[in-house]
C-alpha cells in the first residue's frame, strides 16, 4: 500500500470551493437589503456564514486526513448522539426562531436534523455493511426500517421539520436500494409514499383536508392555486416565480435583482435560488444545476471506486442528501412541488447545514483518498 | 478492520450490483436535474413577460419627503427668537401588525405604550381597534411631533444596535417643529407657523418663502435597463432671518406694557390695562426696528390658546354677547368693541361730529380696519339706536347693529361659536404697530412745524394768542384748553400743544403745501416695512381736491386722517435724523444654513423730508416740550430727550374714549433712539391725559437707555435718585460711569440675557419656563412699587373712584375742586365748555 498513488480528487474539491464562494456572494448579494434594514449592517448575513464556512472548511480538513474506517467503531454513536440532540431540543437548551424550535444553544447555535443527516449516513452505512446479506431478513428489516423510522419520526414529530424528515428518509431510503438487489419493492415503496402525497393533495384539493387543521395543507392549497393566495400564503413562492420568470436568460446582473428588496420573504434562507435565476438568469442557474451534476458525478465515481461497502456506502449517502435537498429545493423554488423549506446545500443561509455538509464532504475525500489508482 | 468486515460479509468491494443500482440512482437524479431545467426554462418562456412587468409593478416608486428645516430668526445679538428642532412623527404599518395571525401586533402595542414620555394620538383599545378595523392600513401617524428625549428608546427599538426583533410595523418619521424659546416674547412681530410649514402673521408670514427652504426628496426611478435606481435629492434647508430686534430691549418693554396691564387691569371694565398698546423703538439712522410690542399678544408656542379670549356671539344664541372663554370672570360687561373687533360700517354722518362734510369720514369709518372707529355704535345726536346711551352695557347696542347686518342663513351655535373665536384669535394676532389706523392726535403737530418750516412758510419767530377756541369753515373748534392759552411763542405752542395755534399754522401754510409734505412723510402710503399686513391709509387721509379750511385746521393737530403707528415714528425718525426717510425694516441680513450671507438689508434712505436746519429745529421744539411742556414725565432721570406726546379723542367724540401718546427721542443732542408709545383707550375712568403713554416711556427709557450705552448728560436731584433705588434701577443712576452701581444694573438687564443665552445654548432642551418666568419676576419687581408710589403722589390724578366724567365733554372732573381736567395736560381747565361743534 505504501508508495501507491491515491486519488486526491481535486475536481469535487474545486466544485466545493466553487460553490461555497458563489454561495458566499450570492448570499450578500441576496442577503445585504434586508441586513442593513434589520441589523444596520449590510454584512451581517455574511459574517456570519463566512464564520461558519471557516468552521466548516476546517473540520473537512480534519476529516480527510482521519481514516474512516474507524467511523464503523462509533457508528452506533452517532445514531444514539443524533437522537440524543433532538430530544435535547426539548429541553431548555432548545429555542425558536420565526416560531419553530429547532435549534439548540450550545454555546454555538446548532440544528440536530443538521447532525442527524451525517448521523444517518453514517450509521446506515455500517448498518448496511454489518447486515450484508442478511439485510432482507427480520433483524434486518427491523434495523433498517426501525432505526430510519425512528429518528424520522423524532425530526418531524420532535422538531416539526418534515423537510429534514423527508430528507433523512430519502437518503436511507437510496442507500438502501442500492444495497440491495432488487427493484419492485422499491418501487411499490415510492408508489406508495406518492400516492399517499397524492391523496393529501387531492383531500385539500376538495375541501376535505383544509389549512385550518395544518399549516402543511395551507401550503398545498398555495402550491394548487398560488395566483388566489397571492397576498397571503402563497406570497413567497409567488415572488420567487416572479423573481425566477423575470430573470431571463442571462439575468439582471449580480446584485441588481428587485425581488430581493423586501418581496420574497427571506430570501437567504429557501428562496436564494430565485434570486439566483433573477440576478444571473437561466444560464446562472444553469451552471449552478451543473456544479451540482458536476458534484454527484464525482461523488458516483468515488462510491464506484471506494475500496470498501462502507466507503460507497458513505459516498452514497452523503450523494443522496445532496440530489434530494437541491432537488427539492429547486422544485420549491419553481412551485413544482409545495412549499416545505429546504435550503440549498453550500448556498442558502445556515451555519449548522454548512458546517455539516462540509464534513460529509470531508467524509467523500476522505473516502476518495483510499482508493488506489492503478498504474 | 475493514479487511475483517469484507471477508465477513464476503463483499470486499462495492460490487456491480450495486454498481448498477448506483447507476441507475445516478440517472435519475440527472432526470431529475434535467426536468427542473426544463422547469426553469418553462417559466421564462411562458411567464416570462408577465413576471417581469409584476416586478416592475410592485415597486414602489414612492418618493420619501426629506423636510427641510425653517430657517432661524435671530436677534441683532444672535439671540434666537424662533427656532426650529427636529421631532418625530411614529408610523405604523397595520397590514404588517395584523401578519403572521396578528403575532406583532400586542408586543407592539406592549412596546409602544411603555414609552412613557411619548404622547400618543390614541389610547391604547383606540389604536388596538384601529389596527384590527384597517388591516390594509401601510401608513398611520399614532403620535405627532415627539421629541427625541421622548422616541429615543423607540428608536433603539426599532433599529440599532439593541433593536428588538420582534417589533414590526412601526417606525420614525423625521419632521421639524417650530418653538418660540420667548414664548410672547415679540410675538406680533414674529408671527408663528400653521399647518406643516406655513408663516402667518409678522415675519414668519413675510419672509416665509426665505425661511421655509425647499423639502427634498429620496425617489425611485427606472433607469435605461428597467433597473429601479434610488436617488436622494437632499433637503435645501431654509435661510436664517437676522433681525434688528434686541432681545433685550424688546423685553424691557414688553415688561412694562405687562406692567401698565396689570395695573389698570379691570380698573374701569372688566379686561386688560388698555385696549390696545404698542411701542416702537427705532433707529433713526437707519430705519432699523430695535423693538416693537404691541398688547394684547399671545404665546407663539400655543397661538391658538383661547383663554381669556373674549367671543362676541350673535344675539339669537342663549348665551349671546361677549363671552370670555375658559375663565370663572363674567364677562359680559365690556365694551362691543373689545372683544371681536366686528367692524360695523356706521352711516357717515352718525360718526362725523368735527366736520360734517362726512365725504371723507365715510371713508375713514367704513374702511378702516382700526380700532379706532370700526366698532363705533353711533351715539351722536342723529343716532335713534336706543341702546346707544348706556356706555356700559354696549353689548345690546352692539347686537341690534349686528343683526341688522346679520348673514342670510341662520348659523349653528357652533359655527357662530368658531367664527367668533376665529374673529377674536386674529384680532389678537394682528400687530397694533402695523395694522390699526387711527387719528394721531397732537404728535401730529412736529410734522406740522417741520412743514411749515420746511415750505418757509412759517419761520419760527410767530407768536401766536389762544383764546380756547377758533371758528374755521363755520366750525367752531376748540383748543385743549377752553379757556386759551393766552400768547404763545412758536416754541410755547408746541410746549402747551395749543390746537388754535395750529390751526394758524395751518392756515399759514395752505392746504396744497400742507398736504405735499403729508404725502412727503408718508401719511396715506405704505412704509413697506417687511413685516405682514401694514394698513393701507389711503383712503383714510384727505383728498387735497374736496378739503375744507376745516379739514386743514384739524388736520394740523392730527383729527380727521388715519395713520398707523410705523408712519408715525418712520416720518418723525426723519424730522430728527436730518432729514432722511429710510424705509423702516426688521431684518438686517439672510443667511443660509451653513451659515454665509445670502443677502444683506442695507439702510435705504428713500427721501428727504426735511432740511438738516429744519431737523435740529424740530429737536429743539420737541426736547423744549419735554423740557417744558406737556411731555415732562416723559424724561428719564439724567436724560435730555425730546418728543411729543398727543390725547386723541376717538370716534365717536365725548365717549370718553381716547388714545394717549408719547413720540420722542433721545438723546436730544443726537438722536440715538426714536421711541413711539400708544395706548388705546387706557381702561381708566378718565382716559385723557397723555401721562399714561410719557410715564409708561419714560419706564421704558429709563431701562433702555443705559442698557443701550446712552450716557446720561444730566444732573439728577436727589429725588430723582431715591426713586430710581426704589424701583430697583440703581444701574440707570450712573449709566455711562463703570461703579459698581452700574454693574449691578447692567446685571439686571443682563439677567434677561442670560436667560437668553441659556435658551440659544440649550435650545435642545424644552424652553419656557426660565422666560417665562424672567418675563414674571419681570413684571412683578419693582415696576409696580413705583406706580404705587406714584399713585400716592398724585391722588387726584388716579385715584379711579373719585373720578367723573362730565357728560357733556367726556373730560374728568377733578373730585377734589370740581373742575374739569385738561385731557392733554391733565390740569384742570375752568370755567363751561361747549362742544366742539
Amino acid at each position: 500500500m505504501k508508495g501507491q498513488k491515491t486519488l486526491f480528487d481535486f475536481t469535487l474539491l474545486f466544485v466545493i470551493i466553487f460553490l461555497l464562494c458563489f454561495g458566499l456572494v450570492m448570499l450578500y448579494s441576496v442577503s445585504s437589503y434586508d441586513a442593513n434594514i434589520n441589523y444596520n449592517d449590510s454584512a451581517y448575513f455574511l459574517k456570519r456564514q463566512l464564520v461558519s464556512t471557516l468552521v466548516g472548511v476546517f473540520f473537512m480538513t480534519v476529516t480527510i486526513f482521519i481514516d474512516y474506517h474507524i467511523l464503523e467503531r462509533v457508528a452506533k454513536w452517532a445514531y444514539i448522539g443524533s437522537c440524543v440532540l433532538i430530544l435535547l431540543v426539548l429541553s431548555p437548551l432548545g429555542y425558536e426562531v420565526n416560531g419553530a424550535r429547532r435549534w439548540l444553544n450550545l454555546g454555538m447555535s446548532l440544528q440536530p436534523a443538521e447532525v442527524a443527516k451525517v448521523g444517518v449516513i453514517i450509521y446506515f452505512a455500517y448498518l448496511i455493511c454489518d447486515l450484508g446479506r442478511n439485510i432482507y431478513s427480520k433483524r434486518g428489516l427491523i434495523k433498517i426500517g426501525g432505526g430510519v423510522g425512528l429518528i424520522s419520526a423524532m425530526i418531524l414529530i420532535i422538531t416539526d421539520n418534515l423537510s429534514s424528515a423527508i430528507i433523512v428518509f430519502g437518503i436511507v431510503f437510496m442507500m438502501v436500494f442500492i444495497a440491495t438487489p432488487n427493484y419492485r419493492i422499491y418501487f411499490g415503496v415510492a408508489a406508495g409514499l406518492l400516492a399517499i402525497a397524492a391523496l393529501f393533495v387531492i383531500l385539500v384539493k376538495n375541501g376535505v383536508l383544509t389549512s385550518e387543521m395544518s399549516y402543511r395543507f395551507a401550503r398545498i392549497e398555495a402550491w394548487l392555486d398560488p395566483e388566489a393566495y397571492a397576498s397571503g400564503k402563497s406570497f413567497q413562492t409567488l415572488q420567487a416565480l416572479y423573481a425566477i420568470g423575470s430573470g431571463g436568460v442571462f439575468g439582471k446582473g449580480l446584485g441588481q435583482s428587485l425581488q430581493k428588496l423586501g418581496y420574497i420573504p427571506e430570501a437567504q434562507n429557501d428562496m436564494i435560488f430565485s434570486v439566483i435565476c433573477e440576478e444571473l438568469g437561466l444560464f446562472g442557474a444553469t451552471i449552478v444545476i451543473f456544479m451540482f451534476i458536476v458534484m454527484i458525478w464525482r461523488f458516483f465515481v468515488i462510491a464506484n471506486n471506494a475500496e470498501d461497502e462502507f466507503g460507497a456506502m458513505l459516498v452514497i449517502g452523503v450523494m443522496a442528501h445532496i440530489s434530494i435537498q437541491v432537488i427539492l429545493n429547486i422544485a420549491v423554488v419553481t412551485n413544482t412541488i409545495p412549499n416545505t423549506g429546504i435550503t440549498l446545500p453550500f448556498i442558502s443561509y445556515g451555519g449548522s447545514a454548512v458546517v455539516f455538509l462540509l464534513i460529509e464532504m470531508g467524509l467523500v475525500l476522505n473516502v476518495a483518498r483510499s482508493i488506489k489508482l492503478k498504474t | 478492520m475493514g479487511k475483517k468486515r469484507q471477508n465477513r460479509t464476503g463483499s470486499p468491494k462495492f460490487n456491480d450490483r450495486m454498481k448498477k443500482k448506483l447507476t441507475v440512482s445516478s440517472l435519475v437524479i440527472l432526470l431529475a436535474f434535467l426536468g427542473l431545467s426544463v422547469r426553469l426554462y418553462a417559466i421564462n418562456r411562458d411567464n416570462g413577460e408577465v413576471y417581469k412587468r409584476q416586478v416592475l409593478s410592485q415597486q414602489s416608486y414612492d418618493s420619501i419627503v426629506l423636510p427641510a428645516k425653517r430657517g432661524e430668526i435671530v436677534d441683532r445679538n444672535g439671540t434666537k427668537m424662533a427656532v426650529s428642532e427636529k421631532v418625530y412623527n411614529i408610523c405604523i404599518d397595520s397590514k404588517t401588525l395584523n401578519s403572521e395571525n396578528g403575532k406583532y401586533l400586542d408586543h407592539a402595542i406592549q412596546v409602544l405604550f411603555a414609552q412613557g414620555a411619548i404622547e400618543y394620538s390614541y389610547t391604547q383599545s383606540d389604536l388596538r381597534a384601529y389596527i384590527l378595523d384597517n388591516p390594509g392600513s401601510r401608513y398611520r401617524v399614532i403620535a405627532k411631533k415627539q421629541s427625541y428625549d421622548a422616541v429615543s428608546d423607540l428608536m433603539g427599538a426599532i433599529s440599532g444596535p439593541e433593536k428588538d426583533p420582534e417589533l414590526k410595523g412601526i417606525w420614525l418619521e423625521e419632521t421639524y417643529k417650530r418653538t418660540y424659546p420667548y414664548n410672547s416674547l415679540a410675538a406680533d412681530v414674529i408671527g408663528f407657523v400653521q399647518g406643516e410649514n406655513e408663516g402667518a402673521y409678522g415675519l414668519e408670514e413675510f419672509y416665509n418663502s426665505t425661511l421655509v427652504g425647499t423639502n427634498g426628496r429620496e425617489y425611485g426611478y427606472l433607469n435605461d435597463d428597467e433597473n429601479l435606481e434610488r436617488t436622494t435629492k437632499p433637503a435645501e434647508n431654509g435661510m436664517t432671518l437676522i433681525t434688528s430686534l434686541d432681545v433685550n430691549v424688546q423685553s424691557i418693554v414688553e415688561k412694562h406694557i405687562q406692567a401698565f396691564n396689570k395695573e389698570h387691569e379691570n380698573e374701569f371694565r372688566e379686561g386688560d390695562g388698555a385696549k390696545n398698546i404698542g411701542v416702537i423703538i427705532m433707529n433713526p439712522d437707519n430705519g432699523e426696528v430695535i423693538a416693537m410690542a404691541s398688547s394684547p399678544g399671545f404665546d407663539l408656542n400655543d397661538p391658538r390658546n383661547t383663554d381669556g379670549l373674549e367671543l362676541e356671539l350673535p344675539e339669537e344664541f342663549q348665551m349671546a354677547g361677549i363671552i370670555k372663554v375658559e375663565q370663572g370672570k363674567e364677562g359680559a360687561s365690556l365694551n362691543a368693541s373689545d372683544s371681536a373687533e366686528i367692524d360695523i360700517a356706521v352711516p357717515a354722518e352718525k360718526s362725523v361730529d368735527i366736520n360734517n362734510q362726512g365725504s371723507e369720514n365715510k371713508a375713514l369709518t367704513a374702511e378702516s380696519d382700526s380700532s379706532n372707529n370700526g366698532t363705533d355704535q353711533g351715539t351722536t345726536d342723529q343716532s335713534t339706536d336706543p341702546n346707544g346711551e348706556s356706555y356700559t352695557a354696549p353689548v345690546g347696542a352692539g347686537q341690534t347693529e349686528e343683526t341688522g347686518e346679520a348673514e342670510d342663513k341662520p348659523m349653528t351655535y357652533e359655527e357662530a361659536y368658531e367664527a367668533a373665536k376665529m374673529e377674536a384669535l386674529n384680532a389678537r394676532w394682528k400687530n397694533f404697530c402695523i395694522n390699526s389706523t387711527y387719528e394721531p392726535g397732537s404728535t401730529m403737530k412736529p410734522f406740522t412745524m417741520a412743514t411749515g418750516l420746511e415750505s418757509g412758510k412759517l419761520t419760527g419767530n410767530e407768536n401766536y394768542v389762544c383764546g380756547g377756541v377758533k371758528e374755521v369753515g363755520g366750525h367752531k373748534i376748540h383748543c385743549s384748553n377752553r379757556l386759551g392759552h393766552g400768547p404763545l411763542t412758536f416754541s410755547q405752542a408746541l410746549e402747551n400743544s395749543c390746537n388754535v395755534a395750529f390751526m394758524d399754522m395751518g392756515n399759514a401754510i395752505g392746504k396744497d403745501t400742507f398736504m405735499k409734505y403729508n404725502r412727503l412723510f408718508n401719511f396715506g402710503l405704505k412704509t413697506n416695512i417687511d413685516l405682514t399686513g401694514e394698513a393701507l391709509t389711503n383712503s383714510l387721509v384727505f383728498d387735497l381736491n374736496t378739503m375744507t379750511p376745516t379739514d386743514l385746521a384739524i388736520s394740523s393737530f392730527g383729527q380727521g386722517f388715519n395713520v398707523t403707528m410705523i408712519q408715525m415714528i418712520t416720518g418723525f425718525c426723519s424730522l430728527v435724523n436730518g432729514g432722511y426717510y429710510y424705509q423702516p425694516h426688521i431684518v438686517t441680513k439672510i443667511v443660509n444654513d451653513a451659515g454665509a450671507t445670502v443677502q444683506s438689508i442695507e439702510p435705504r434712505v428713500l427721501k428727504q423730508t426735511v432740511s438738516k436746519e429744519t431737523s435740529d429745529k424740530i429737536v429743539e421744539l420737541c426736547t423744549n416740550v419735554v423740557e417744558l411742556g406737556t411731555g415732562k414725565s416723559a424724561r428719564p432721570a439724567g436724560y435730555k430727550i425730546g418728543g411729543k406726546t398727543g390725547t386723541a379723542e376717538k370716534y365717536p367724540r365725548k365717549r370718553g374714549n381716547y388714545l394717549v401718546s408719547f413720540m420722542g427721542f433721545a438723546p436730544s443732542d443726537d438722536p440715538q433712539l426714536v421711541i413711539y408709545t400708544c395706548i388705546d383707550e387706557p381702561n381708566v375712568p378718565s382716559q385723557a391725559s397723555a401721562r399714561y403713554a410719557t410715564v409708561l416711556t419714560r419706564d421704558i427709557l429709563t431701562e433702555v437707555l443705559p442698557y443701550m450705552h446712552i450716557f446720561k448728560t444730566e444732573e439728577m436731584t436727589e429725588e430723582e435718585i431715591a426713586e430710581l433705588k426704589e424701583k430697583e434701577l440703581d444701574f440707570a443712576i450712573t449709566s455711562g460711569v463703570a461703579t459698581p452701581a452700574e454693574e449691578a444694573g447692567l446685571e439686571t438687564v443682563n439677567g434677561e440675557g442670560e436667560s437668553a443665552e441659556g435658551q440659544v445654548n440649550g435650545e435642545e432642551k424644552p424652553e419656557g419656563e426660565k422666560s417665562e418666568g424672567a418675563g414674571e419676576a419681570a413684571s412683578e419687581d419693582g415696576v409696580i412699587t413705583f406706580v404705587d408710589k406714584e399713585k400716592k403722589e398724585k391722588p387726584g390724578e388716579y385715584k379711579k373712584p373719585e373720578i367723573k366724567i362730565d357728560e357733556a365733554t367726556g373730560y374728568a372732573i377733578d373730585p377734589s375742586t370740581g373742575a374739569l381736567l385738561d385731557p392733554e395736560t391733565g390740569v384742570p381747565v375752568d370755567g363751561n365748555i361747549s362742544d366742539l361743534e
